[in-house]
């Protein structure tokens, strides 16, 4: 092997090895942190700061399948008045952010959320029906107040559901959940 | 040892062990008119792809619920005659034990139930099924965003591969119950109404629990004209359709005119 081909080959190892540990790392702290949002929405700052209760903006969550995101509507009733420019919000990435929520309203572009917790197409998930037996958002969510970044903290896949199914008497025949 | 012990004594005259409620159809033939409004909704409510020429040439095209014609009578005196045919929910399901994956079963409210995703797609239970009642997909569904905006939400859409058939539109079924629950109650008579029943203009299908002795459906049920639909192959179907016999139906036609209009649907 000329030096010159081992020089290639060295490089060219390099390059892969690089390239490998940069996609290991951003899967690692994607998978740790969930998926980046277009807005780097705080539940930490609505839920544990400012002790918002879920169901405040997830309101269809006690009456049907769908807990449902708001709309900017919704998030503009508050932050019409705890916007970018008022001033006890000091925090200079609070206001970026916010600043993004605005320009979205006056622009009338809804927010492209990215979604956190999927389901494959042959389930139907009924929030309503949890929530009425009596279960937390937290017992599959987990603590999302303390999320910055909304991460799925459960598989959620079938032996998951049937499980907890069988643990609290819940029936679990197949056409409870696919239909 | 004494699980082992109450299984051996259940009631095998049942499949499966009942929780106080048999999902049943009944079907006034001497009422339906042909107008196919039932298979129109049922194709709408479950996501049916549709069923273009060269589908229904090969023979493949998917109707849960279709409108068999026939001819009653001899020419010139030959009436038209309908009969709405779907999955009969049999109590004794051909199609059931035939399925190597256990992706057709029966539930405890009498429904049989077929479930997409652990379906092979061997098609056994088609060849199976003396009703020509379940449907095979034989080609993905190419759905555009506008195709996709008629989808109804609660219903999964099938994939290739599988088999599908009428679900009693068990989603209809489950919201009723939960939507009951939130307010701790049970679920009613009149509840729940599959897409077909919803849509027939004639009050021909009637949906309910056939265990509920009050219900109509159940009393229907045990109207004179009643019989189902190849009932000597023992498939015990909870679909029960209600016929008067016509013994003029080979008469020519002003014999017999004033006769059938006040003979009246129960004196057969």
């Amino acid at each position: 092997m000329t030096p010159r081909t081992l020089r290639i080959t060295i490089g060219a190892l390099v390059v892969v090895l690089g390239l490998l540990i940069i996609g290991a790392v951003t899967w690692v702290t994607q998978a740790a942190d969930g998926p980046k949002q277009p807005i780097e929405f705080m539940h930490t700052v609505h839920v544990e700061q400012n002790d918002i209760d879920c169901v405040f903006c997830h309101r269809n969550v006690e009456t049907g399948a769908e807990a449902t995101i708001p709309a900017i509507e919704q998030c503009m009733m508050c932050h019409q008045i705890v916007n970018n420019e008022n001033p006890k919000v000091t925090n200079p990435l609070h206001q970026a952010e916010i600043a993004k929520l605005v320009a979205h309203w006056e622009n009338k572009e809804p927010i492209d959320w990215v979604r956190v917790h999927v389901m494959p197409d042959h389930v139907r998930f009924v929030h309503a029906a949890h929530i009425k037996a009596g279960f937390d958002c937290a017992t599959c969510h987990g603590d999302v107040g303390s999320m910055e970044r909304v991460k799925q903290v459960r598989s959620l896949n079938m032996g998951d559901c049937v499980a907890c199914h069988r643990e609290n008497n819940a029936p679990t025949d197949c056409t409870i959940c696919h239909r | 040892m004494k699980q082992a012990a109450e299984g051996t004594e259940q009631d095998t005259s049942k499949p499966v062990a009942s929780i106080g409620r048999r999902w049943g159809m009944v079907v006034d033939l001497d009422r339906c008119t042909g107008c196919q409004a039932c298979v129109v909704a049922c194709h709408a409510e479950n996501n049916i792809a549709l069923n273009l020429e060269d589908v229904v040439l090969q023979q493949r095209a998917i109707n849960w619920i279709r409108i068999e014609r026939y001819w009653e009578g001899e020419y010139p005196n030959v009436k038209a005659r309908f009969l709405p045919m779907f999955c009969q929910h049999c109590n004794n399901a051909p199609c059931e034990p035939v399925c190597p994956v256990y992706a057709t079963y029966h539930n405890q409210e009498g429904l049989n139930v077929q479930v997409y995703n652990r379906c092979i797609g061997t098609r056994y239970c088609a060849n199976n099924c003396p009703y020509h009642a379940r449907f095979f997909n034989f080609w993905e569904r190419d759905l555009d965003d506008t195709h996709r905006e008629y989808l109804n939400p609660e219903v999964t859409v099938r994939t290739k591969g599988i088999m599908e058939k009428c679900t009693f539109c068990v989603q209809r079924i489950r919201r009723s119950e939960w939507e009951r629950r939130q307010a701790d109650e049970e679920l009613q008579e009149g509840d729940v109404q599959p897409a077909c029943v919803q849509a027939c203009p004639t009050d021909t299908l009637v949906f309910g629990n056939l265990e509920d002795e009050n219900s109509r459906v159940a009393q229907l049920a045990e109207n004179k004209r009643h019989y189902r639909v190849m009932e000597n192959l023992g498939t015990d179907t909870n679909v029960i359709y209600l016929k008067k016999v016509d013994p003029h139906a080979s008469e020519t036609a002003p014999a017999h005119a004033g006769t059938a209009a006040d003979s009246g649907g129960n004196s057969a």
